[in-house]
């Protein structure tokens, strides 16, 4: 079976300082739809890098990423935009909600960026949608400053949802919430994986890698995996 | 129905939201601009109302552009032959003399002596003069005859409808019927300024007029706004000389004479030859008066509008300078929505959908003002000013506020806009 994302070889280089820094050396990896990884390292090991480049939102300097069998190592800012928007979902340790929306407005955000537009009402179908399958619903019309760090989060996933992306990255999701909420997040991330999307996660906690069905450690910028699953 | 693409509906949603929620930056830079667009639209609004209101009464004076206007001086007794005969019946030109008339009691002095406007806009005429070769002096009040029921004007004879180069526009009644055999009992159509006075002083229906062999009864038809102040009547030249004798009906000496003509008229050579044949040259030029007057005040109107476009630029410089502060906040916001997947160009009109929309509702505030404060004038200062009266607001000040609104947003929201489309998404990765 064709992997959903194929990377071989990738090396990005940090330029611009007196000795140019490798951030990602020689990265390979294979992901497969409805697999779900965590890559897990040391702060600095080139971890928020290496989901750049899978998210586009940087290029590598050397090295093959193929989504689907397509080489998109190269792919101008338009296409990679267009993407990203139908592709991928994005999880962030900050939720970056905007405060002046509701929960319902900002989840609809990733629906009104320009990529195809969506008549009124199915855009509000999609975006309940998004929101009971974090279980937050009834929360649609509050605003970002009457919810909780937990509830914020899942309307952040609810958004990285909302497009139905065939990949979804988190990077520290749970990097400013309590154990018992962050648990409850890892939960609606993880069930995305169930209707067929891969999910990447950037993680420091070794309990939330351990719920992932495989992990990889980056440390210098070179990726290795640590564990295989069953 | 105008439908947009998404792209520019997902624009216009973003950018409202973004009103919406910063509310007090909006109206900061909206009050930056208001002084600069209301300068604009009040600016082509003057500019508007002056060129209407000059080039409307000029046209009256002047006579249309294109009209060939021949003016004749010199003493041949032939002249006022020769000036009939060779226009008489023609469709291409009307010749007019004036002369001083007075409509009432006769031997009285009449009430504004010297043909000055009756309602006394030109003050105290002075006392009575005599003028001879050795010069001008007041008459001696033995001489001066009293002041009585009779109006003195100015006398417009025509020998044909002098209103397809001088659109005289009609007030009341009729204007002069050149196709009916001419009367013994003279027609007359007054000016407004001529109107008021005899609605005022009530006088006798007898005119004399110098050099006639006798007072006429004349009847008048109608009134028409000829623009000028002085009382003046107009008069068919053919039923004046049934009374006066030719020699005296167009005397250079003692009226002006002046002929109007379509351009390329063969009346203008014959004439010009027939005139010099008697020794009289004529000066003959063309109206071009609107045209030269339109230059002259669209070079006033630049001047004021790059004043007032001094003024919108201070506008500008607030907008942009509230639109860079904007950005500058909403750095995390323009990076998570790229992320998402919008598209820099779409980053890009968010900002300028913002300033636009900022522009285009100061327009419209300052449009609604200038509205308001013209209302205003002309109910407080329409009677005063005549020229105000049935005043309406000029379009294309209100098409000038709209421009000047677009423009302010997209020159203010420029700058800003480019900078959100470059913020970058690591952005968000590195927060």
């Amino acid at each position: 079976m064709t992997a959903l994302i194929q990377l071989t070889g990738i090396t990005k280089v940090l330029k611009g300082q007196e000795q140019p820094r490798t951030i990602l050396d020689g990265v390979s990896l294979d992901v497969h739809a409805g697999e779900s990884l965590a890559i897990v390292g040391r702060s600095g090991s080139g971890k928020s890098t290496l989901l750049s480049v899978l998210g586009l939102f940087d290029r590598p300097d050397q090295g093959t990423y193929l989504l689907s069998g397509d080489d998109i190592s190269r792919l101008p800012e338009r296409r990679a935009a267009k993407l990203r928007s139908s592709h991928f979902g994005f999880v962030f340790q900050r939720f970056f909600l905007l405060k002046h929306l509701t929960a319902a407005q900002n989840v609809a955000m990733a629906l009104v960026n320009g990529q195809g537009w969506l008549p009124r009402r199915q855009r509000k179908a999609r975006v309940m949608q998004a929101l009971e399958q974090v279980g937050i619903a009834h929360l649609a019309k509050n605003r970002p400053a009457r919810m909780s760090g937990g509830e914020q989060q899942r309307v952040a996933i609810a958004r990285a949802l909302v497009r139905e992306p065939r990949i979804l990255l988190a990077d520290e999701p749970t990097g400013a919430l309590d154990t018992e909420t962050g648990a409850l997040v890892i939960d609606a991330l993880q069930s995305v994986t169930s209707r067929g999307c891969a999910l990447i996660l950037v993680t420091h906690d070794r309990d939330h890698a351990a719920r992932m069905g495989r992990i990889l450690h980056l440390d210098a910028g070179v990726l290795t995996e640590q564990r295989v699953p069953a | 129905m105008i439908r947009f693409s998404g792209r520019a509906r997902s624009a216009l949603i973003i950018g409202l939201q973004g009103i919406r929620s910063r509310k007090t930056r909006t109206l900061l830079s909206m009050v930056s601009l208001f002084l600069g667009v209301l300068a604009v639209v009040v600016v082509q609004a003057g500019a508007s109302i002056a060129e209407r209101a000059l080039l409307a009464d000029m046209e009256l004076f002047e006579g249309l552009d294109g009209t060939v206007v021949m003016d004749v001086g010199g003493t041949s007794p032939q002249l006022g032959q020769v000036v009939t005969a060779t226009v008489a019946g023609r469709p291409d030109a009307v010749a007019m003399t004036g002369m001083q008339a007075v409509i009432g009691e006769p031997g009285v002095r009449p009430v504004n002596e010297g043909g000055v406007p009756l309602d006394g806009s030109w003050g105290d005429p002075g006392p009575p003069m005599t003028c001879d070769e050795t010069g001008c002096r007041e008459l001696p009040a033995a001489e001066i005859a009293p002041k009585g029921q009779a109006i003195e004007v100015r006398l417009t004879a025509l020998s044909g409808d002098v209103r397809r180069y001088r659109p005289y526009r009609p007030q009341s009644g009729d204007w002069l019927d050149f196709a009916t055999m001419p009367s013994l009992s003279p027609s007359l159509v007054l000016n407004k300024a001529a109107a008021y006075g005899f609605e005022k002083y009530r006088v006798p229906a007898e005119m004399r007029v110098p050099g006639a062999s006798a007072n006429m009864t004349p009847h008048f038809v109608g009134v028409v706004d000829d623009g000028d102040q002085q009382p003046r009547a107009y008069v068919r030249l053919d039923e004046l000389s049934h009374w006066v004798p030719a020699a005296k009906l167009i005397d250079p000496n003692s009226s002006e004479v002046r002929v109007l003509m379509t351009a390329g008229t063969p009346v203008e050579q014959v004439l010009s030859a027939k005139l010099r044949a008697i020794g009289v040259e004529p000066i003959v030029r063309t109206v071009n008066s609107r045209a030269d007057q339109e230059k002259e005040l669209a070079l006033m109107r630049l001047v004021f509008l790059a004043m007032a476009g001094l003024v919108l630029l201070i506008g500008v410089a607030g907008i942009l300078n509230v639109g860079l502060a904007t950005v500058g906040e909403r750095v995390e916001e323009f990076a998570l929505r790229r992320a998402v997947g919008t598209p820099r160009t779409l980053l890009a009109g968010i900002v300028l959908a913002e300033t636009l929309i900022t522009g285009l509702l100061t327009a419209a505030l300052a449009i609604g003002v200038s509205v308001l404060g013209m209302k205003a004038l002309v109910t407080f200062a329409g009677s005063s000013q005549p020229f105000l009266q049935g005043m309406q607001f000029p379009w294309d000040a209100g098409v000038a506020g709209v421009i000047a609104g677009l423009v302010a947003g997209v020159l203010g929201g420029f700058v800003p806009a480019v900078r959100a489309a470059g913020i970058p998404i690591a952005t968000v990765m590195r927060a």
